[in-house]
């Protein structure tokens, strides 16, 4: 370890000085790299945040994206579809007879990229690994009691709590079958002590052990990671050979190389640059509609604020923000927004019911709340936020538009920017003194998983108490087992939220994902791994 | 000598120690918690996870002993784990570092190369036009903000007339060299990758023009003024009135004596790029130490912040040092 | 020595006038260009409200990005705001900021080192080992630090930059009152019994302010542009408080729509560039050893 972490690498510098200069294998220059380009697939983005690529500790933004290219969870979410589940490792699945678990039927013949069969053992091996390594991922299982195998084809996931959620939590990445051999071989461990026993991350971040179309080759931090394919892939021969995935922080330069074609995609353009490429033929825009939040909580502790505490005058801060104004113009309409934290395209939450139950800005209406809440004249009251931009969008400038929407009925704004370390721990804390302008990007497609969040922790932090009936109607809607009703009862649940008017949702990303016309599929997705990548194919 | 070196090599230690203590000091006065901002929303809510987290890195042990910790990991060698980036502070340093390197050095010559000469030129042939020039020029790259400057360059020549290329250190599809120190110019050329090297030297040109812009200024205003002073010095008019020829007096009597404040100077305006090249950075893309700095100061990244401002404090005593015993070489009287 | 400059005399005769004011641009004219900009934009800063015809506060998401047009001199910003308003407003920020972080930084530092080295011994020890101490930190941690454990604004902002700014003075101080020490009038005022205030204040500051007040002008400009670094990096003022820094800050991604942060880095230019200016000449004209013939 010492000696590699010496400025100047020796082993390398005798290596190539030995090799003569010219025959750099490792490297991969960059003119042969453009020679290959055809069977390869280049993805700009900004990978920045990436800092591990084991499943079982994921808790990045754009590290799903490579983990499900090379590995596969039991069941899945199409693109598109984030109500019902398709079937991916397990091919069929039910409630145990007992009604305390789920039953599964794994795949038959599905083979690891060493070429290995996945058995039942596989299955167990790497959700015991999850749990027991109790890293982030584990928290969102937390309900599981064990995972049992039936036989060689079935498992059971015994849950603590029957009634909660699994299926849709477990379609994310983190849940993913490993190939229990190897990965033990390089120093996994699943046994009740992994957490110290474990030693695979070094291995884990530059290889892989999985199901999924493509294997992780290369992993060079800040750089890229790179993929190939894996020819016992179970759902037919993946189309590209290769796939790097490149990081490129600067979304000028994601620019310049699509337009020049040395990347396939561009993920990080800003509303300007993506108005440049509309004039681009060989350029196509294609939505990310994600399931992310960017939102204002407000807090209605009495301490903190006199006026907040008055459910009315945070009413009339819902009705005085200008929301087409924040979606029309500063997005140039790339953004949709939800009712509250059920996003656009889940059960119980369309863009038509939104348009329904919404705050939208009704200056007059404002202005009769504030005086039925008693502050005829205003109040004061103070939103902090980070210095980070959303699609381009600073949360500064967010801040400033509510700033000059509420000044509108008298309401006056004092903004606190704030390091992103303190803003998270007062907010956490229920620490924030006024208005938080913050992010929120949910892990799994689970509606239950999120308004249980916001009748307990994210209500903790603004010092709400939620009524009982409140907190009953979320268990009332995940268990509902009819999609019907399911659905009124989450409509009914949002109209509850909203008439609270702690949480002020602006928008939910729609981002625009620059594409060259010689990919024909480009299957983005909202589920949380943004794009599946086997799913890529090239045009002709 | 010897003794005198030895005591300032003491004292740097001393102080770079120092340096660090009122950093970890100062950071523990933020009241925000960096293991907070790194957790997912459900697990930051989880007051066992957010524990368990916190005495990972350390964080819930007592003060005096966390620095004892990092004094004794130290003395292995070793600055610990970062908190954002979850791997070795001395890996992540020595991958951020080089671009750094890289760009100060080429700036500095590029300061060096155009600022004495103009300084010369300009003390020479005071009054003229080249001295005004020169005072022009040295007066706009003291006072454009480099940020802005940075701005400016890239909107106008990548931007507008397209003829340089866009952030980063090489073209952002291209890979890096294969890594011997880093340096991609080096590392180039040792591998024989001249594309590479001709694609890292054009990324090179615009953000070495924005960085030196400031130390040109420097180095050419005391060339300029050092150099007119050792021209009035007495063994440069007695030269002059042995008739010596005028390009000999300069070369081998003024030259000398002239370019010690610039030699002085310029290793602080080196140790300055090294340190200051946050802005040119950011808006370069350039993935270097001072972009590091920044992000681990927003996370509030204590074992990377106090790895940082080792270093620096390190490379600043270090060329201070270097100073110091040149002049005490130089002028025997300083050790006393 | 009268033949050679009888010539001169005679040419100085011929053409008075033009010659004359040559010699007076050519002495003065960079400096007073200096002090007419800073001159300019302090007129500006004093009657901005009456200079610009909108709000610098004023959002207008319709009309964000707009380019210079007869309606919005240099354009409007991402959320619509004039760009013209917002300079001219910004100007009362940057000149006051920088001002005072001179200032207070030079006077603290001046007594400081003054007090260093008229005391000597382990006082001056301890002090110029402090001043290495603080040149010695990385000083976007230090700033960020200080940030973070004071909250983000324009006061905070200009303490983190105080405690990096008084050691170049102190510096700078001590080795004047060195110098003005050993000097015969100080050690005549020793000797008559003086009190060390009333020698450290009437006699020695008097005597060595000439290089502190090139030192203060020149370092004018450089705390503007430090300021609007720090405000550049989200460390500055509390928005919407126009500053220019963070105006640059704002456009520094828009190269397509240039004038967002084109204006107010050239208004820092302008105003830097006056200073030192001005700096430049004041220092040619105290020192006589390169002082223009």
């Amino acid at each position: 370890m010492a000696g590699k972490l010496g400025w100047i690498d020796r082993r390398r510098l005798v290596q190539l000085l030995g090799a003569g200069g010219g025959a750099i294998a490792a490297g991969l220059p960059s003119r042969v790299f453009a020679q290959t380009r055809k069977n390869t697939l280049v993805l700009g983005i900004d990978i920045s945040d990436t800092i591990t690529l084991d499943p079982a500790r994921l808790a990045q933004y754009t590290s799903p994206m490579t983990v499900s290219a090379a590995y596969d969870s039991l069941v899945t979410m199409k693109p598109g579809e984030y109500i019902n589940l398709a079937p991916s490792l397990a091919t069929k699945w039910a409630r145990t007879p007992d009604g305390k678990g789920w039953r599964f039927t794994l795949r038959e013949g599905v083979k690891f990229s060493t070429g290995n069969v996945m058995t039942a053992e596989d299955v167990k091996w790497s959700f015991d690994r999850v749990i027991n390594l109790g890293d982030q991922p584990s928290q969102y299982i937390a309900h599981v009691d064990r995972v049992e195998i039936v036989d060689k084809s079935t498992i059971d996931i015994i849950l603590k709590e029957p009634a909660e959620p699994l299926l849709t939590i477990i379609a994310a990445p983190e849940f993913v079958v490993l190939e229990r051999k190897v990965a033990e071989a390089n120093g996994a461990s699943a046994a009740k002590d992994a957490k110290t026993a474990d030693k695979a991350a070094q291995w884990i971040n530059s290889n892989s052990c999985g199901t999924g179309a493509y294997r992780i080759a290369a992993w060079e931090r800040n750089q890229q990671i790179q993929l190939v394919r894996n020819d016992h892939y179970w759902g037919g021969k993946p189309p590209y050979e290769r796939i790097v995935i490149r990081h490129i922080s600067d979304g000028a330069a994601q620019l310049l190389a699509v337009r020049r074609g040395d990347i396939d995609a561009a993920f990080n353009l800003i509303p300007e640059q993506i108005a440049a490429l509309k004039s681009e033929p060989s350029v196509r825009l294609a939505p990310l509609a994600s399931l992310d939040f960017v939102y204002m909580a407000l807090t209605q502790e009495p301490e903190f604020n006199k006026a907040l505490a008055v459910k009315e005058a945070r009413q009339a801060i819902g009705y005085a923000i200008d929301y087409d104004g924040i979606v029309k113009s500063m997005l140039g309409g790339a953004a949709l927004r939800p009712a509250h934290f059920l996003p656009i395209g889940v059960s119980g939450s369309t863009e038509e019911i939104a348009r329904q139950i919404a705050f939208k800005q009704d200056l007059a209406k404002a202005k009769e709340l504030l005086a039925t809440a008693g502050f005829k004249d205003g109040f004061e009251f103070e939103i902090a936020y980070g210095n980070a931009a959303v699609q381009g969008v600073t949360y500064q400038d967010l801040g400033l538009k509510i700033q000059s929407d509420v000044a509108r009925v008298g309401i006056k704004v004092n903004l606190r920017p704030v390091d992103q370390v303190n803003l998270r721990t007062e907010y956490t804390t229920g620490k924030s003194k006024g208005g938080v302008l913050t992010f929120w990007n949910p892990p799994a497609v689970e509606n239950q998983l999120w308004a249980a969040a916001v009748v307990q922790r994210v209500a903790k932090r603004v010092h709400w108490n939620p009524p009982e009936d409140i907190v009953k109607l979320v268990s009332q809607a995940a268990t509902e087992p009819d999609p019907k009703k399911q659905a009124e009862l989450w409509v009914e649940w949002q109209k509850r939220v909203v008439d609270q008017a702690n949480h002020f949702i602006l928008f939910q990303p729609v981002y625009q994902i620059a594409v060259r016309n010689t990919i024909k599929e480009f299957p983005l997705t909202a589920a949380g791994w943004m794009l599946d990548l086997h799913g890529v194919t090239p045009t002709g | 000598m010897s003794r005198y070196i030895l005591s300032r090599l003491v004292l740097a230690v001393v102080m770079a120690l120092l340096a660090t203590l009122v950093i970890f000091l100062l950071a523990n006065t933020v009241p925000g918690d960096p293991v907070l901002a790194q957790l997912g929303d459900l697990a930051a809510s989880n007051k066992e996870f957010v524990a368990e987290w916190r005495a990972k890195w350390g964080l819930d042990l007592p003060l005096w002993q966390r620095y004892v910790i990092f004094l004794q990991q130290l003395l292995h060698g070793d600055l610990g784990i970062s908190i954002s980036s979850q791997r070795p502070v001395l890996q992540d340093i020595r991958d951020f570092a080089p671009a750094t390197l890289e760009l100060a050095s080429i700036a500095f010559l590029l300061s060096l190369v155009v600022g004495i000469p103009l300084g010369i030129m300009a003390a020479m042939r005071r009054d003229s036009w080249i001295d005004h020039l020169a005072r022009l020029i040295s007066l706009i790259g003291v006072s454009s903000p480099t940020f802005w400057l940075a701005f400016i360059m890239l909107a106008l020549f990548y931007g507008g007339l397209q003829i340089a290329p866009g952030p980063g250190r090489i073209d952002a599809i291209a890979l890096p060299p294969t890594s011997v120190t880093g340096l991609y110019l080096i590392d180039s050329a040792l591998g024989g990758d001249w594309d590479t090297f001709r694609d890292a030297a054009a990324h090179l040109v615009l953000p070495s023009i924005v960085l030196a812009a400031a130390t040109l200024g420097l180095i050419t205003r005391t060339t300029r003024a050092s150099m007119l002073e050792s021209m009035q010095q007495d063994y440069v008019r007695v030269a002059r009135a042995k008739g010596i020829r005028e390009r000999r007096i300069v070369i081998g009597h003024i030259l000398p004596n002239a370019l010690i404040p610039v030699v002085t100077l310029g290793g602080l305006a080196y140790a300055n790029l090294l340190t200051g090249a946050v802005l040119t950075e950011t808006i370069f893309s350039w993935p270097g130490l001072g972009r590091y700095t920044f992000r681990s100061a927003v996370t509030l990244d204590f074992p990377a912040i106090m790895g940082i401002t080792l270093i620096v404090a390190v490379v600043y005593l270090f060329i201070n040092l270097l100073i110091d015993i040149s002049y005490a070489l130089l002028d025997p009287r300083v050790v006393r | 020595m009268s033949i050679a400059s009888a010539p001169a005399l005679s040419a100085r005769a011929v053409a008075p006038v033009a010659s004359k004011t040559r010699r007076w641009l050519r002495r003065y004219g960079l400096p007073a260009l200096g002090a007419l900009v800073i001159l300019a934009w302090i007129i500006v800063a004093l009657s901005a409200p009456a200079l610009s015809p909108y709000n610098p506060a004023t959002v207008d998401v319709t009309a964000r990005l707009r380019p210079p047009s007869f309606l919005h001199w240099l354009g409007t910003d991402v959320l619509g705001r004039d760009v013209f308003t917002r300079l001219v407003h910004g100007t009362r920020v940057s000149l006051t900021t920088g001002i005072v972080v001179v200032l207070v930084g030079a006077i603290i530092g001046t007594l400081v080192g003054g007090i260093a080295a008229y005391v000597r011994g382990r006082l001056e020890e301890l002090i110029m080992r402090l001043t290495d101490l603080v040149l010695c930190f990385p000083p976007i941690i230090l700033a960020m630090a200080i940030a973070a454990a004071l909250g983000i604004g324009t006061t905070n902002t200009i303490i983190a930059m105080l405690i990096v700014w008084w050691p170049k003075f102190a510096r700078l101080a001590r080795s004047l009152v060195l110098v003005q020490r050993s000097q015969e009038y100080v050690e005549a005022a020793v000797v008559m019994g003086l009190s060390p205030t009333r020698i450290l204040l009437r006699h020695i500051l008097p005597n060595s302010i000439g290089p502190l007040i090139v030192l203060v002008t020149l370092d004018v400009g450089n705390a503007i542009i430090t300021f609007a670094g720090l405000s550049f990096l989200g460390l500055g003022v509390i928005p919407p408080t126009p500053e220019w820094g963070s105006m640059v800050s704002e456009g520094r991604e828009l190269i397509e729509q240039w004038w967002v942060a084109t204006f107010p880095g050239a208004a820092i230019l302008t105003v830097v560039l006056g200073f030192n200016f001005l700096g430049d000449g004041i220092r040619d004209w105290l020192d006589p050893r390169s002082r223009r013939r």
